[in-house]
């Protein structure tokens, strides 16, 4: 039913969408693209796809920084401009989307601010698609703790909510720790919250389709930090104790999920990289992308060539968002959009890391770049 | 002949050595005659040799469209070129004069552009500065101004100690600032947060944009600015304390908003003297505008100057040179480079060779170093379909942009574009057919032709975009016009232009003569008889499916042409005659006897129906017609149909099987396949000519690359099974028998739209003129002036726009389908001829519609 009257509303909005994905880099693009010998090249490369108008003005020995900079400016835009387009439900929905951002821009301020970095440099990093007015008031909180942060600025913003929710979590610790507290941990909490929050919001507003899709994603998603999360916290030092590891473990992981709460007692208690895959063998195909990923007590032997956890995830993330995308009159094709386009942007950057650097043109690290919709011919 | 078929080319390969290139690409340019063909069409543009010019020239072009931006700021003029040859001579003159390598002459110009570019943004970026800052010197004032009045005097007191007796040394300390309005809502609430109320705000609108806009016309800037529109706040909080925590975070927030804070002065004297200090700033800033807008002036005057001996701005002159350079070096790229020579390959058409031999030896001599300038050598061209090449002018212009739409001719076969020029107005003009309408459009066309150049000007008039089509327009009026007096049709009016036949006697219509015949198209009186519209019905019928008939039999005409200029005798014998006997023996027939009909005349109700007549033929072969249409020699037409129809059965079979049949057999033979057999020939030759030992090896390469392109002869190579012959040869016969029948019938649109044509005009003039006009006296008078403004607006809208579109429509449709599917291929391409004339009319016409 809901597929009869999807575009009523939301039919522009999917059709801009459906029109960007002609945007995306092609396999042989990519292939050009680690042919360029300099950065120069590599933006005069640029010049002739989609991200031309956006790199037009800029001096061609654009800095990294500042090519993301200016790659995630031009998906802001289109994404503002979907934004534009939609009403009700759409619009919410988009709006869930650009918190993960938020969180993301906030995080990072406070992470830059408590390392004495200028604000002004701070302020030119933030992720355009993260962006809210409130964010530059941030600065308030030199000196003070988060919650008097969250009282004075976040407190308005679309996710106060989680940030109050974390703090009321974690107010039973004493304040000073907050001052000590690791942002990556405040990152991952926040998250979460936004996670589930965005999975309740899926769950109850969406239409049948759209529902069937997101779900699938934010399921996996949900697992997929999940699996981070023990798979980070497995042989880390700043968590010593069993007890202590377990219930960090238990603020971070998401309640939601194909592995929650089934195999919850299980992974809680993995202490090494296969007790996790033990764990987590009920599920999906988790177990097989678990088998190639190397021992995290073995951290100190990683370098650029190893496979991460990450890229293995991340591999398999766009798989499911490029099929995802694919789907008829579902809002799964905005958030896929929305992750694909950033996959691509981080292949970009990875890529004129990689050519800056000089690196052989053997070296694997120029394996290492994931192309979305590259799964679907296969 | 050009235009019946298109012009024969020759292909040739060129080698210029790399120090000449761009002396002979810039003489050849000149030519319009060369089409390059893309060496490497797999080769991405940025690998390519000079990927880096055609990258600078772009970049050069984007710094002029900032600049243009610009311009128009100060809404400077530009003279916008308007006779490119003029300019490309001009262009010629410059380079002749300068005594260096041609090329270099961008390198100048480049620089020039970045130079004017980065002095004239610097201009600019001052000049906003200076605004910026005036800006903010105002807004000082203002705030100053406001504040004063929001604090009041008892500010300045408080600083003196406040009278013991106060139970709690009070003070104040105050905050004074701008922010953008639109954060003044969350600039309160955070205030208020951080001082958990302990603070007082005030927030004060600062019409600031109203002072910007002011001052940017004092200056006769443009007004639209970018600035927001802002607030002054007035936060007092208790404590003044210079250094209290309370004060800091205030600081902080207000920092945190971005708007600068402003000192408060401490007593009367002092705001007195900041006023005055702040008043002798703005004078100063407001004299340096004033100086930096009249040196961005003379910069960008500079710019819009006309160069001597140049018909342009200099700003023009720049552009379209940047342009054409460009579009040298995106040419040159299709070219390849070995060692230090170019080799690439050109189209030609045929007999030009000594004029570009001409040309190069030209470019010898005008090239100061007397580098050896390059040759060109034919080659047969077995790989490549030559392009289609027309030299069109204005006039046919049209005609084979309509045929083009569709598909552009292959390479020498019939060009549709030729009938059509003639063909398309008339068939038009057969459904729009009405004298006082087909004259609008006529005269029309006429204003068109004969205002042309006054109408050119005038960019935005509806005519501009119809110049073009003006020979069409005036040809569909005159055919319209035409078939009106054939029609006798004048806003559903017959004229008696010439006296009919009858007169009316006693309530009845009586002949004047029994050889009385009205001279040209339908007798008046037809309207006044009550059968007028059964009568014409049958005669529109009639003579559209007579038209559609001959103008088919035409195209099969065509096919046959075709045939035999390519030496395809198969398809001429087994294809084009069954065709022709087919449509001759049933619908030539017919067309036959509509006319039998027409002389003849009938006593007793014994007139013959033609479509009963027709079916008889086939369903009844034997049986004697009822209704001869020949009266006195039925047996005569019993035969004449049996024969008739026998043929065309035949025909059927014919069709189908000899070609696949014969095809099949050679290909068992020679293993050479068919289909577009044309190319036979050369494909045939190719192998033969092996032999050239000298190009040979070049050849190879050439293959491999060739195996890219889109080619007849590769299509050959493809093995075609006999299975895949006969289903198309099936499909083929099918489509024309059945075609014929269908198309016949197509045709009757002919009818249908005229008659709609007709009874349109007749309702309107019905329902708003007829009677309308009797009324007499003032009110009838205004009555008819209004009926009469209805009927002219709904003839205009609806006859004149939408029907005359509708006419178009379906005479397009007649010749696309009904007409070309007798013979026409239409997988040719465009010659694309390289010509800087063409690429720079093509951007001069976007540089006048801006």
């Amino acid at each position: 039913m809901d597929l009869c009257v999807f575009g009523v509303d939301d039919g522009y909005a999917e059709a801009i969408i459906r029109g960007l994905r002609a945007s995306f880099l092609t396999e042989a693009q990519y292939q050009q693209m680690k042919n360029c010998a300099s950065i120069p090249e590599l933006k005069s490369f640029l010049e002739e796809t989609d991200y031309q108008n956006c790199l037009q003005a800029d001096n061609p020995q654009i800095p990294t920084s500042i090519l993301r900079q200016r790659l995630k400016k031009k998906l802001a835009d289109e994404f503002e401009y979907i934004e534009a387009q939609s009403t009700g439900t759409l619009t919410k929905y988009l709006f869930h989307l650009r918190c993960r951002f938020m969180i993301d821009n906030v995080v990072n301020m406070i992470e830059g601010l408590k390392n004495k970095i200028d604000i002004e440099i701070l302020l030119s990093n933030i992720d355009p698609l993260g962006w809210f007015p409130e964010i530059k008031n941030i600065k308030v909180l030199e000196g003070d703790d988060y919650s008097s942060l969250y009282r004075d600025v976040l407190i308005d913003t679309p996710i106060g909510v989680y940030f109050m929710k974390f703090l009321e979590e974690t107010l039973n610790d004493i304040q000073n720790l907050f001052r000590e507290m690791k942002p990556e941990y405040i990152r991952t909490s926040l998250k979460k919250m936004w996670l589930e929050d965005f999975y309740l919001f899926c769950e109850q507003e969406l239409m049948p389709t759209s529902q069937e899709a997101l779900l699938e994603l934010l399921k996996f998603e949900a697992d997929f930090k999940t699996v981070q999360v023990i798979y980070n916290s497995i042989g880390n030092r700043d968590l010593n104790t069993a007890a202590k590891i377990i219930t960090t473990r238990k603020q971070l992981c998401p309640t939601i999920g194909n592995l929650y709460p089934d195999c919850e007692k299980l992974y809680l208690q993995a202490m090494t990289l296969d007790a996790l895959r033990e764990a987590v063998k009920g599920c999906d195909n988790y177990r097989d992308l678990l088998k190639d990923a190397p021992d995290p007590l073995k951290r100190e032997e990683f370098n650029v060539q190893t496979k991460t956890l990450d890229d293995i995830m991340y591999d398999d993330e766009c798989r499911r968002y490029a099929l995802a995308f694919d789907g008829q009159g579902s809002y799964g094709v905005f958030y896929s959009y929305l992750k694909l386009k950033e996959q691509e942007i981080r292949n970009i950057i990875w890529l004129a890391e990689m050519i800056s650097r000089k690196l052989a043109k053997n070296h694997p690290g120029w394996k290492k770049i994931i192309i979305p919709f590259s799964h679907l011919g296969k | 002949m050009s235009f019946f078929r298109s012009k024969k080319m020759r292909y040739y390969s060129l080698v210029i050595p790399r120090e000449s290139a761009w002396v002979v690409m810039n003489e050849l340019a000149r030519l319009d005659q060369l089409h390059f063909v893309d060496y490497d069409p797999q080769l991405p543009m940025i690998s390519r040799p000079f990927a880096n010019y055609v990258k600078r020239c772009d970049d050069s072009i984007f710094k002029l469209s900032c600049l243009e931006q610009l311009l128009k700021e100060f809404k400077k003029n530009l003279i916008y070129c308007e006779n490119v040859d003029s300019l490309l001579d001009y262009f010629h003159q410059v380079q002749y004069d300068r005594m260096k390598p041609g090329h270099t002459y961008f390198d100048e110009l480049e620089q020039e552009i970045d130079q004017k570019k980065i002095q004239i943004q610097e201009q600019s970026a001052n000049l906003q500065n200076l605004l910026d800052r005036v800006n903010i010197i105002t807004e000082q004032k203002l705030v100053l101004e406001n504040a004063k009045e929001i604090l009041g005097q008892s500010v300045f007191q408080q600083q003196t100690p406040h009278n013991v007796n106060d139970y709690q040394q009070l003070k104040f300390g105050q905050i004074i600032g701008v922010i953008d309005k639109e954060e003044e809502v969350r600039f309160k609430r955070i205030i208020f947060r951080v001082t958990k109320g302990n603070a007082w705000v005030q927030i004060k609108d600062l019409n600031n944009q109203q002072v910007d806009n002011s001052m940017r016309k004092s200056f006769h800037l443009n007004q639209n600015n970018t600035s927001q529109p802002r607030c002054l706040f007035v936060i007092v909080y208790p404590g003044a304390d210079e250094s209290s925590s309370f004060r800091m975070k205030l600081m902080k927030v207000c920092d945190s908003f971005n708007r600068q804070r402003i000192e408060y002065p401490n007593s009367m004297d002092d705001m007195q003297k900041k006023m005055i200090e702040l008043t002798q700033q703005l004078q100063e800033a407001k004299n340096l505008i004033e100086m930096t807008k009249q040196q961005l002036e003379q910069s960008l005057d500079g710019l819009v100057l006309q160069k001597q001996g140049c018909n342009c701005s200099y700003f023009e002159y720049m552009r379209l040179y940047v342009l054409k350079e460009k579009y040298l070096y995106v040419n040159l790229n299709y070219l390849t480079m070995r060692g230090s020579i170019f080799t690439g390959y050109f189209w030609l058409p045929e007999g030009l060779e000594l004029v570009v031999e001409e040309k190069l030896r030209n470019a010898m001599k005008n090239n100061r170093d007397h580098y050896p300038t390059g040759q060109i050598q034919e080659l047969k061209a077995y790989l490549y379909t030559p392009p289609t090449y027309f030299n069109l002018n204005e006039v046919t212009m049209p005609f084979q942009e309509i045929v083009n739409t569709y598909g552009v001719p292959r390479y020498q076969e019939v060009n549709p574009g030729l009938f059509t020029i003639i063909t398309f107005p008339f068939l038009f003009g057969v459904m729009f057919a009405d004298i006082a309408h087909g004259f609008m459009l006529f005269l029309c066309g006429i204003y068109l032709i004969f205002w042309k150049k006054s109408l050119q000007k005038k960019t935005d008039s509806m005519f501009n975009q119809m110049i073009p089509f003006r020979y069409l327009i005036i040809l569909m009026g005159f055919f319209a016009l035409y078939n009106g007096f054939i029609y006798n049709d004048y806003l559903s009016i017959s004229l008696n232009l010439f006296g009919s036949c009858y007169s009316p006697e006693n309530e009845e219509w009586k002949k004047e003569s029994k050889d009385c015949v009205y001279p040209f198209g339908v007798d008046p009186v037809w309207q006044a008889s009550g059968s007028s519209l059964n009568f014409m019905n049958s005669y529109k019928m009639k003579l559209s499916v007579i038209l559609g008939v001959i103008h088919m039999l035409f195209g099969i005409l065509m096919k046959g042409v075709n045939t035999l200029f390519f030496k395809n005798y198969l398809d001429f014998y087994c294809e084009f005659i069954p065709q022709l006997l087919f449509m001759i023996c049933t619908f030539g027939w017919m067309d036959f006897i509509i006319i039998v009909k027409w002389l003849n005349t009938y006593e007793n109700n014994t007139d013959p129906s033609i479509i009963e007549t027709m079916i008889n033929q086939v369903l009844k072969p034997f049986d004697e017609p009822v209704n001869p249409v020949f009266p006195n020699d039925p047996q005569f037409q019993l035969r004449v149909t049996q024969i008739l129809t026998l043929i065309a059965v035949i025909c059927i079979p014919w069709m189908l099987l000899p070609k696949p049949l014969i095809l099949g057999s050679k290909h068992d033979n020679h293993k050479v396949s068919m289909s577009d057999s044309q190319y036979q020939p050369l494909v045939m030759e190719k192998q033969v000519s092996e032999s050239d030992e000298d190009n040979n090896q070049q050849f190879q390469s050439d293959l491999q690359n060739a195996a890219n392109l889109k080619s007849f002869s590769e299509q050959n190579k493809e093995e075609h099974d006999s299975g895949e012959i006969w289903v198309h040869q099936m499909i083929e016969t099918i489509e024309f028998v059945l075609g014929g029948i269908s198309n016949t019938a197509s045709y009757l649109r002919l009818w249908a739209l005229s008659l709609a044509h007709g009874q349109l005009a007749e309702v309107f003039y019905d329902m708003c003129l007829a009677g309308k006009l009797d009324a007499g006296g003032i009110l009838g008078g205004l009555l008819g002036g209004y009926f009469y403004i209805v009927f002219a607006l709904l003839t205009f809208g609806v006859l004149m726009t939408m029907d005359v579109m509708e006419c178009f429509l379906h005479a397009l449709r007649l010749h696309w389908v009904e007409f070309q599917n007798k013979f026409f291929k239409a997988d040719g391409y465009l010659f694309n001829g390289y010509s800087y004339k063409k690429i720079l009319n093509d951007n001069l016409k976007q540089a006048n519609s801006k």
